[in-house]
C-alpha cells in the first residue's frame, strides 16, 4: 500500500483524507485542502515560505510528509483573520510596510505568531531569531522586525489604539 | 520524489524486523530535514520507510547525577534547548543545538538523525563527543553501546549494521570546574553549516590545564578529538603560549578538502584561531556559557 489514511484538523477542522505517502503536508494543505495561502518556493525546507504551525509550533510544510502530520493539529495562514478582522500581527504588517511582493508574508506572520503565542514580550533579537528561517528577497527585514514588535505591544494590551 | 510502502511500528522490535526484511531498501525516518531533500533530490530511493516516532521513550530525556544524561535519538533540538539537566550541566550541547538551522528546522529535526546522517559538518558531533557521549544501539541481537567516535564511519556514512538503530545516547556527568563552549564558523548565523566548528571543554587548577578535550567538525572526512592537542595541552601552564601551541597542533590534525564554502588552507587557518578563541574564552574569568 502505498497511500495511507490521514486525519488532520485544519484551522480547526478535522479533514480525513487518503493520501500518495510522499505526498508532503505542503502539497495536501494546497492541493487537497485549496488552502493556497501557505506558499511553495525553495521545497527544500530552507525559506520558509511554506511555514505552517503544527501543534502549535513553526514547522517547513515542504519537509515534512503528509502521513507524519496525522493526527496533528496545523494552522495556516487563513485562520488567522477572523470575521473579516486581520490578526493584530497582520494589521502591523500592512501599517507599518513590512510587506513588499508578499510571497514570505504568511510564513513570516506565522514564525511571528509561534514566538508571540510563547512569549509574548520578545527582544528585537528574540524577533529576528524567531524569524531566521523565512527569507524575504525584498530586503524588508527591518520593517518586518518593528512589526512584530509593535504587534506584540498591541497583543500585550500596551499602546493599543486599535482594538 | 518515487513512492514508497509506509510504516509506523510502535517497538523497537518491530522496526528492527521491519529493517531486516526489507533490507537496503528501508530508510529510517526521525525528523526527516536531511532525509527529506535527499528523497526529493533522488539520491536516496527507500522502497519503504519507517517512521520511529510512534515508538514509546525515544524522544525522552532523563539525567541523574549517577547516571548522567540520556537522550532519546528523536529528541528535537527545540526540546534540548528546553532541558533544564543539560542547560546546568552540558551547556555546550545546547549552544550547538541553538545554532543549528532556524526554529523550523530545530522544532523537527533530531539529534540522532543528525548523527546518523554522518555529515562531517554536524553541529551536534562536536558537542557529542567533548562529552564523550555513547551511542545505545538496538538491532536484531543484543542491544550494544559504542563510543560516538565510532558510529562515523567516513562522508554520510555510519558503522551501524544491518537491522541497527540508534536509540540513545548516555553522557557522563562532567567533571566540576570543567568549562567550554563551541564557536561556529560560518557566513550566516543562522540556515548555515559550519565552516568550521570547534568545540572544547577544558579544567585548570594552580594555573595549570589539568583536563583538555578538543573536537573538530568539518575538517576531516568524520567530526575528530583533537587528541594531540589535547594531550599537549595537559599539564601545560595556562598562559597565551601553550594556548597557541596546541591550537598549532590542532591544524597539523586536521585534514580539511577545498569545496564550495571554504578552501582547505582556509579551514586550517580557521582551525588554529577558532581553537585559539575556544580555549582561551573557555578559561576567561567571567565566562559563562549561555
Amino acid at each position: 500500500m502505498k497511500k495511507s489514511q490521514i486525519k488532520i484538523k485544519v484551522n480547526g477542522e478535522w479533514h480525513e483524507l487518503t493520501v500518495p505517502n510522499k505526498k508532503t503536508l505542503l502539497e495536501v494543505i494546497r492541493e487537497d485542502l485549496n488552502l493556497t495561502g501557505t506558499k511553495k518556493l525553495c521545497n527544500t525546507g530552507e525559506c520558509g515560505s511554506c511555514t505552517v504551525l503544527m501543534d502549535g509550533m513553526a514547522v517547513n510544510s515542504c519537509i515534512v510528509l503528509a502521513v507524519d502530520a496525522n493526527g496533528k493539529e496545523i494552522t495556516t495562514i487563513e485562520s488567522l483573520s477572523q470575521i473579516g478582522k486581520l490578526h493584530p500581527i497582520q494589521e502591523e504588517f500592512v501599517a507599518r510596510g513590512a510587506i513588499q511582493c508578499g510571497f514570505c508574508t504568511p510564513g513570516m506572520i506565522l514564525s511571528a505568531k509561534a514566538l508571540l503565542d510563547q512569549n509574548p514580550n520578545p527582544t528585537e533579537l528574540e524577533v529576528k531569531k524567531a524569524i531566521s528561517g523565512n527569507f524575504c528577497r525584498c530586503t524588508g527585514y527591518v520593517r518586518i522586525v518593528n512589526a512584530i514588535l509593535s504587534a506584540a505591544e498591541r497583543l500585550r494590551g500596551e499602546n493599543d489604539e486599535r482594538i | 520524489m518515487e513512492n514508497f510502502e509506509y510504516f509506523e511500528p510502535k517497538t523497537l522490535k518491530e522496526a528492527v524486523h521491519l529493517l531486516v526484511k526489507y533490507k537496503q531498501g528501508a530508510r529510517l525516518l526521525a525528523g526527516g530535514t536531511d532525509l527529506m531533500n535527499e528523497m526529493k533530490g533522488g539520491y536516496v530511493k527507500p522502497k519503504c520507510l519507517i517512521n520511529l516516532k510512534k515508538i514509546k521513550g525515544l524522544d525522552k530525556i532523563s539525567y541523574s547525577k549517577k547516571e548522567g544524561l540520556s537522550i532519546g535519538s528523536l529528541v528535537t533540538w527545540t526540546n534540548i534547548l528546553s532541558s533544564k539537566p543539560i542547560y546546568q550541566y552540558f551547556p555546550i550541547l545546547r549552544e550547538a543545538a541553538s545554532l543549528i538551522g532556524c526554529p523550523q528546522i530545530r522544532n523537527v529535526g533530531t539529534i540522532g538523525g543528525n548523527i546518523c546522517h554522518a555529515s562531517p559538518s554536524a553541529d551536534s558531533a562536536p558537542a557529542l563527543m567533548i562529552y564523550e557521549a555513547q551511542c545505545v544501539i538496538a538491532g536484531p541481537g543484543r542491544e550494544r553501546i559504542i563510543p560516538i567516535e565510532e558510529i562515523f564511519a567516513g562522508v554520510q556514512k555510519i558503522s551501524l549494521k544491518k537491522g541497527e538503530i540508534l536509540t540513545r545516547f548516555r553522557l557522563p556527568t562532567p567533571d566540576t570546574g570543567s568549562k567550554g563552549c563551541y564557536l561556529k564558523f560560518s557566513p550566516r548565523r543562522a540556515m548555515d553549516l559550519p565552516i568550521v566548528g570547534v568545540a572544547v571543554l577544558v579544567r585548570t587548577s594552580d594555573g595549570t590545564f589539568q583536563d583538555v578535550k578538543i573536537t573538530l567538525g568539518a575538517v576531516a572526512p568524520t567530526p575528530i578529538r583533537a587528541r594531540r592537542a589535547e594531550s599537549f595541552l595537559c599539564g601545560k601552564p595556562v598562559n597565551d603560549e601553550s594556548i597557541r601551541k596546541a591550537a598549532g597542533e590542532a591544524v597539523m590534525e586536521s585534514k580539511p578538502i577545498t569545496d564550495v564554502r571554504a578552501s582547505r588552507d582556509y579551514r586550517l587557518g580557521l582551525v588554529n584561531e577558532l581553537t585559539y578563541r575556544a580555549i582561551t574564552l573557555s578559561i576567561s574569568k567571567n565566562f559563562t556559557l549561555e
